[in-house]
This record gives C-alpha cells, sequence and structure tokens, in this order.
C-alpha cells in the first residue's frame, strides 16, 4: 500500500483503535510498528478500563464513553479479547471520607455507583481483610486482554483493506508547507496527507522527527503475576489512596496496590508508579510493597506463591491528561498518545475523537482539554522538566 | 566473602579452588547434599569416575573457611554499593547473605522437544529417570526407552540397567559419522576413549544394542514409535517400529539455567548451537564486575569442562594465580565440548513431529495450533508476541521447557531465523523461584 488515505504509526491498542475507527470511516489504512502488534505498553498492561479512577472533568467524561465503545468494538470485531464487565471495588480502612465524597461527585457525572457498608462489602469480596469497614462498587469498571484486543482489532482493519507492516521503524517525517507529505522506514516510503502518532512512550521522539514537539515521559510500573489458585478475588479491588496516586505529579516512588483476578486464574497485582527513564532493571523493594499491600487487603493470599513480576513504561504529560488531537504547528500530524496507565481504557473514546475531528463530524465531547496546542503557553523548559 | 551459588562440579571445584588461600566462602544449593544433578549424591555416587566427585565433597566438608546452605532457593540478586545481597527461601523462611563477590555455577536442565505424547504420563527427561534413580533409588518403571540425543544418553541408559530396568531401546538421533569431522577433539582428550569404552563394555554387559538415526515420534498407553530420521530430523514415512515400553526418557541436550547471571545482568551471547549462555573471559569473569560464571551456563560442556571452568573462576576470584597448564585444559575441554555440539546437533525437522493437538507449552496447556494461529491469524512475529497471546511459557515453570521451542516454532511458520535478541530476552525472569507473597512483603524495608 504505497499511498494509503491515513498511516497510524504504533501498533498498540491507541493506534489500533485509531486505525479501526478510520477504516470504518471509509479510510483506507496502514498502520506501521517498529516491533510487532502489541510490543510497547499494551504488551505490559493488566487491561484496565476504569472509570472509578477519575475525578470528575475531561478524562471521566472520555473514560465514560471509551467505556461504551470498548463493548460496541467486541460487537465490531467479535468476542476475543476477553472483554468482561467486572466491576471495580474501591475499599476504604479507615477514614472513608475522601471516597465517599468523590464518589458522590463521580455519580453526578454518569458513573454509576454503589455506595457499600461492613456487610455489604464483605460479601461481595468475602476474602478481603474484616478490618475494612466500607467501600464503593463501580459496575462499570472492566477487564480485557489488551495484547489480544489490538491484535484482533488490527486483523480486522487489515480484512477491511487496511494494511499492517510490522518491523518498520519511522525514520523520516516529510513536512511540506507545514503539512505532512508522508513518511520515510526501514520498510520503505509510504506517503498520506493524515499521520497519526500513536507510539505511546515514543510519541515525544516521534513528534520531533516532524519539527513539533509533545512532552510526553515514561513512567515504570511493576505487575505481579501468581500462581493459579481458587477464586478469592472477585473484581478489581484497590484502596482509595489509588485514586490520589494516579493524580500525583511526584516524582519520588509511590505504590498503590490494585488486586484482581484472571480468567487464567493467576491474581494480578499491580499499580505501582515511578517516574524513571527507560531504565528496565527491577526494583525489588517496590515488589515487596506491592506484594505487602495485597496481603494487606487480602491476608488469604499470604501463602499463594508470585510466580512472576514484569515491568511496563506508562506513557504520560506533564499534566496527566492524554494528548489527543492535531498537532500544534504540522498540519495532518495527529496525536493519540500519553495516556499513562489508562491507555487500554482511553483507547477507543481517543480513536472517536480524532476520527470525528478529521472528518469534522461532531464530537462526544469538546476535546480542546486533551489538545496538543496546551503545551504552546508552557515555555520548553517547563515542558520538559 | 564470596558467594558460590550451585554445588554441582563447576560450583564445588569454584568453592575448593577458592578456599586454598583460606577465602571465605559460601556455598548456597539447593539439595540436601552437594553434588549438583549430574553427582546426584546419596552418600556415595556411582558411575563413571566416581572417584573425583568423592575427593572433592571430602575437601568441601573438611574446609573450614566453606559453609555450605542446603537446601536453600535463591530467588533474587540486588545490588547493594558493592555489595551482592542474594536473597533465598530455606525451610519457610526467607534469608539473605551478602557478598563483595559472586560466583555463579547454576548448572543445565535437559532440553525436551514437543512429539505427540511427551507430555503424558510415562514420558519423562532421561535427567529425571536419573535423578529419580540417584536421588530417591526410584526405578522409573521396568521398561524403558533412552532416546534423544547426547553422550548422557549413554550414563542413563546403563545406569538404569544396572538398577534392574529392562531397557528396550537405545535410540540416538544423530549419526555417529559426525564424529569424522571432530577427531582431533578426540585426539585432545584421550580420556574419551576409556570413557567410551567404559560404556560400550555396559551396553554389551546389558545387551542393549545402540541405534542411530531414530526418534521417538509419538507416544501413548505403554507403546512408543520409533522412526527414522534424516541429518535433519525429518521423519521417513513408512519405516517405524512401535515398541512396548512403560517409560520413554527423551532428551535433546541440555539448556543452562540462566535466570540468576541473567537478574544480575551479566551479558549473554548465543552459542554456535543456538543455545544462549553467558560471555565469560579467559578466568570466567562475567561482563558485571566481581560476577564469575562457570559451567554449563557458560556453554553446555559436561562435567570435566565445569570442573575446570568452576577452578579457574575460583582461583581468579580469590585473587590466586592460574597456572598456563589451567588454562590449556580448560581449552582442551571447550574444544571437546565444540565437538560434541557439532555431533548431536538438533534439526529444526523436530517441528514437523508435533500435531495440531501437541500440547508445546504444558504449564498453560498452550497446544500447537493456538502458536500457529497466533503467528497466522493474529500476527505474532517473535515468542514474546506469540506468548502474550497464547500464554505459552507463563506458567509454573517460567518458560524454561518451552521458550525456546516457542521461539524456533514461531521462527519456522514466519521464515525468519530467530534472533540473537530474542534468544536472549526470553532469559529474562526476575523472580528466579517462586516465594509466597506473605514472605515478600514481611521482606519490606
Amino acid at each position: 500500500m504505497q499511498n494509503p488515505d491515513a498511516i497510524v504509526i504504533g501498533a498498540g491498542i491507541v493506534g489500533a483503535s485509531v486505525a479501526l475507527s478510520l477504516t470504518n470511516a471509509g479510510f483506507k489504512v496502514l498502520v506501521i510498528d517498529r516491533g510487532a502488534v502489541s510490543s510497547g505498553t499494551t504488551g505490559a498492561g493488566e487491561g484496565n478500563i476504569l472509570v472509578s479512577d477519575k475525578d470528575p472533568g475531561p478524562e471521566l467524561t472520555l473514560a465514560l464513553r471509551s467505556r461504551d465503545l470498548w463493548f460496541e468494538m467486541q460487537e465490531d470485531v467479535g468476542d476475543a479479547f476477553e472483554l468482561e464487565a467486572k466491576g471495580g471495588v474501591v475499599v476504604a480502612r479507615n477514614d472513608d471520607g475522601p471516597l465517599m465524597k468523590l464518589s458522590s461527585e463521580q455519580s453526578l457525572h454518569g458513573v454509576t455507583i454503589q455506595k457499600l457498608d461492613h456487610a455489604s462489602l464483605h460479601e461481595l469480596e468475602p476474602y478481603l481483610d474484616q478490618r475494612y469497614q466500607s467501600g464503593v462498587f463501580y459496575p462499570q469498571d472492566a477487564q480485557c486482554q489488551p495484547m489480544l484486543a489490538a491484535a484482533h482489532v488490527i486483523r480486522a482493519v487489515v480484512r477491511r483493506g487496511g494494511a499492517f507492516i510490522s518491523q518498520a521503524k519511522v525514520t523520516k517525517i516529510h513536512v511540506r508547507e507545514g503539512a505532512v507529505t508522508g513518511i520515510e522506514t526501514s520498510q520503505g516510503s509510504f506517503s498520506a496527507p493524515i499521520i497519526v502518532n500513536a507510539t505511546g512512550t515514543w510519541a515525544g521522539e516521534l513528534a520531533q522527527m516532524a519539527g513539533s514537539h509533545l512532552p510526553i515521559a515514561p513512567r515504570k510500573g511493576f505487575i505481579l503475576v501468581t500462581e493459579p489458585t481458587k477464586k478469592y478475588v472477585f473484581h478489581k479491588v484497590y484502596d482509595s489512596d489509588y485514586v490520589a496516586n494516579v493524580a500525583s505529579s511526584d516524582a519520588d516512588l509511590q505504590t498503590s496496590t490494585v488486586v484482581e483476578g484472571t480468567r487464567a486464574g493467576t491474581i494480578l497485582i499491580g499499580a505501582s508508579r515511578e517516574r524513571v527513564g527507560f531504565d528496565g532493571s527491577m526494583n525489588y523493594e517496590i515488589l515487596r510493597r506491592l506484594a505487602a499491600q495485597a496481603t494487606s487487603l487480602f491476608p488469604i493470599l499470604r501463602d499463594v506463591q508470585l510466580l512472576r513480576a514484569y515491568r511496563g513504561f506508562r506513557p504520560y504529560a506533564p499534566d496527566h491528561l492524554p494528548v489527543i488531537g492535531e498537532d500544534a504547528t504540522v498540519k495532518g500530524l495527529w496525536h493519540s498518545a500519553g495516556h499513562e496507565g489508562a491507555g487500554i481504557g482511553l483507547a477507543p473514546g481517543s480513536a472517536a475523537l480524532i476520527t470525528d475531528a478529521i472528518l469534522g463530524r461532531e464530537q462526544f465531547m469538546d476535546p480542546s482539554p486533551f489538545s496538543p496546542q496546551r503545551f504552546l503557553s508552557m515555555g520548553i523548559e517547563k515542558v520538559l522538566s | 566473602m564470596i558467594i558460590v551459588i550451585g554445588a554441582g562440579p563447576a560450583g564445588l571445584a569454584a568453592a575448593e579452588a577458592a578456599s586454598r588461600n583460606g577465602s571465605d566462602i559460601a556455598l548456597i544449593d539447593s539439595s540436601p547434599r552437594v553434588g549438583g544433578q549430574y553427582w546426584r549424591n546419596r552418600g556415595t555416587v556411582k558411575g563413571y569416575r566416581s572417584g573425583r566427585a568423592d575427593q572433592l565433597f571430602s575437601k568441601i566438608s573438611s574446609a573450614k573457611s566453606i559453609t555450605h546452605i542446603s537446601e536453600a532457593t535463591v530467588w533474587s540478586i540486588e545490588k547493594e554499593g558493592d555489595l551482592f545481597r542474594v536473597n533465598y527461601l530455606q525451610g519457610g523462611e526467607e534469608s539473605s547473605l551478602t557478598a563483595e563477590k559472586l560466583i555463579l555455577a547454576t548448572g543445565a536442565y535437559d532440553r525436551s522437544l514437543p512429539f505427540p505424547g511427551w507430555d503424558k504420563p510415562g514420558s519423562m527427561t532421561p535427567g529425571a529417570a536419573q535423578a529419580m534413580l540417584k536421588g530417591s533409588g526410584v526405578l522409573v518403571g521396568k521398561r524403558v526407552v533412552v532416546a534423544g540425543t547426547g553422550p548422557f544418553l549413554l550414563p542413563v541408559a546403563t545406569g538404569l540397567a544396572e538398577s534392574g530396568a529392562e531397557i528396550v531401546g537405545l535410540y540416538e538421533a544423530n549419526s555417529p559419522i559426525r564424529w569424522l569431522l571432530s577427531l582431533h577433539a578426540l585426539l585432545l582428550n584421550p580420556g574419551k576413549f576409556a570413557e567410551l569404552f567404559y560404556y560400550g563394555n555396559l551396553l554389551k554387559r546389558f545387551k542393549i544394542s545402540l541405534k542411530f538415526n531414530r526418534a521417538v515420534s509419538s507416544f501413548a498407553d505403554g507403546s512408543a514409535t520409533v522412526s527414522h530420521i534424516n541429518s535433519h530430523f525429518m521423519v521417513k514415512s513408512q519405516r517405524e517400529k512401535i515398541v512396548h515400553t512403560d517409560v520413554v526418557a527423551v532428551g535433546w541436550g541440555f539448556l543452562p539455567d540462566l535466570t540468576l547471571g541473567g537478574i544480575v545482568g551479566c551479558a549473554q551471547r548465543v552459542d554456535s548451537d543456538g543455545t544462549t549462555i553467558f560471555a565469560v573471559d579467559g578466568e570466567q569473569r562475567s561482563s558485571v564486575e566481581n560476577v564469575w560464571i562457570a559451567g554449563e551456563a557458560t556453554g553446555i560442556g559436561g562435567a570435566d569442562l565445569s570442573l575446570i571452568e568452576g577452578e579457574i573462576a575460583g582461583l581468579s576470584a580469590s585473587s590466586q594465580s592460574i597456572s598456563p597448564s589451567k588454562r590449556f585444559t580448560r581449552i582442551r575441554k571447550e574444544i571437546f565440548a565444540n565437538a560434541l555440539k557439532r555431533s548431536y546437533p538438533i534439526g529444526d525437522g523436530w517441528q514437523s513431529w508435533p500435531q495440531e493437538s501437541t500440547t508445546i507449552c504444558r504449564c498453560e496447556e498452550v497446544t500447537m495450533h493456538e502458536i500457529r494461529e497466533s503467528v497466522t491469524e493474529l500476527g505474532a512475529e517473535d515468542s514474546r508476541t506469540a506468548k502474550l497471546f497464547t500464554r505459552a511459557g507463563m506458567g509454573l515453570c517460567q518458560g524454561r521447557v518451552c521458550s525456546r521451542n516457542v521461539s524456533e516454532i514461531v521462527g519456522g511458520l514466519t521464515h525468519c531465523s530467530v534472533t540473537d535478541g530474542e534468544r536472549i530476552a526470553s532469559s529474562n525472569r526476575p523472580i528466579a523461584s517462586p516465594i509466597s507473597l506473605g514472605l515478600l512483603g514481611d521482606g519490606k524495608k
């Protein structure tokens, strides 16, 4: 495919979603990736599709719509990526004031919540430590297998007339008179008037190739995987501290644990955040803290064996909001990146915003909070710090 | 202080050599007694030239500066300033030790290749059959087929026969003609003729006939199908034989255990036979300062090579001089080890043995069909993506058994040879051995 209508760079779930939504809008789409499908952050994710961890605001609006689009995407391409509305349970050990206040506000913005007292909390999660007094149930929180999702979505794109080229590293982005015209890659040159940057942690590097810039940096996260066990954890369960953590920009290491069971019977323990560069080393102290927090939520997990631990890099912007929209200076260059730990959940919603903007269709929300333009007002020093 | 991890031939030789100048040594191993898998030790060691083992055992137990930490499983190693902290599990507790220097001698395990029935009861590796015999005195079955490739099949078959098993077939997949390319290696290591003679006599005594160019191509309900194969391991049709047997012990050489060196960050390379190993210098130093590696993890070579590598590592780590004759001995043994790799290669034809329903990853029960689909339908191009799509290699053994096979199957399906980078990445396992969440969390600072 030498002359596609649009080129999507990045075959993770964010790129796959944009490719599908453009394909369904009638575009001939070429997807390329420097590696294989799901070889970046998508391949190191838990598959969280959460609304419970978002404060009322633009990201929550995006998350709610995106969550519904996930189920539409499943109808569109087939039930093959273990999408499940598992529900989230956020618990509070002592002071549940902040959690109850947040959930009340969320409910005013379209989030379904159910406040839980001690009895109903422990009915939902019978193995939860009895010391947890109360909590909130979020039935909309969902889960998928993100690597399979990206693979099936890209397969659908290819079957509908698109193309996918793997192991193609972008070496140059051609810009003429302020607009993109095409790219050069290790697998050949391609021209298109629309290029979508869905390269996650590499999105800043790619923007730079086009002479623009995006302040996106990687944040390291770890996930622990146990041996398969009896079903001890029925939902995504996390301490209410997690919500405070997500919005944090404190550079120090923080951990806050999300515990959940999977269809394979293993238990995933995740959500540590550490802002570092691309240092791939394992940090056993974080694993210990995650394990301690998981066993304090579920004491029965003390005897469960940890089999694996893996790390991934979450791409994030300084204001912790994703970057969705046309580049501030280069026409035809669109970004969908910087979704941090929420890329799986926000992928189809972000894709819809981009496709609707390209077509000039009405969008389901005002996308300006996610606009790449917002970094123009920041000084370059601030962007890079 | 020097911590030696692994008490097989390489680790014992390293500990003994390092203790000669009084260096303090902690020797950590997961078994109750020293000896490792090859010299699995129940008070005495049987087999060819086992006197060497006994000598080493007595030197280790009498050396005052060596502390043997037995039944200890290392699950992680951390760097703390100039020290290495080795975290291990022992008797249901987590403990740790620190030292300035590490010698890793973590050995190897049998390589399995999938064929229909390889995952059924009664099918095992020669190493497992030998471990049951030497470790707990249990005979795996009355009638046993020993098959696969490599000289290790000989001690296993004769050892089982000496203990009363009937060896109903001994099948070597390669042809002995390959040795014609490596006569120099035999001439440099004349002791090997004596070893061959020793096993030849035992085979004669137990009336075991060694057949070449054959492999067990399937196994079910007490019958093994033995097929003729060509030099690429493709089955020649119409030439097969059914052998009634309780057990098939099938092994395809060895894979080094790279986990701990990988955690420490030691550089790896791909050996001439496609096996991922650690890169070391002439004194067994790894790429990480103050970490030495000896034995199978630096290239499969058997006990003889492991002993001299261990001794050199021990001398180097304790700052003792290494004589030129020791260096020459290592080179001589390496030449023999390379001859073994040339004489017992694994042909790609094995990839045609599994049927669509044959399990490739036993822990997660992933079949050949699922791996094929992950490539043809979902676009997997390497073992990592195939693994993410199918869960192959994500179970209890962490891909130790299947990950190389999955890489090579995916390479075969995509017509791309497996890259060195992929071979090296697939050995990355930050949790070397399972640890309970309770113990893990209790250790937090």
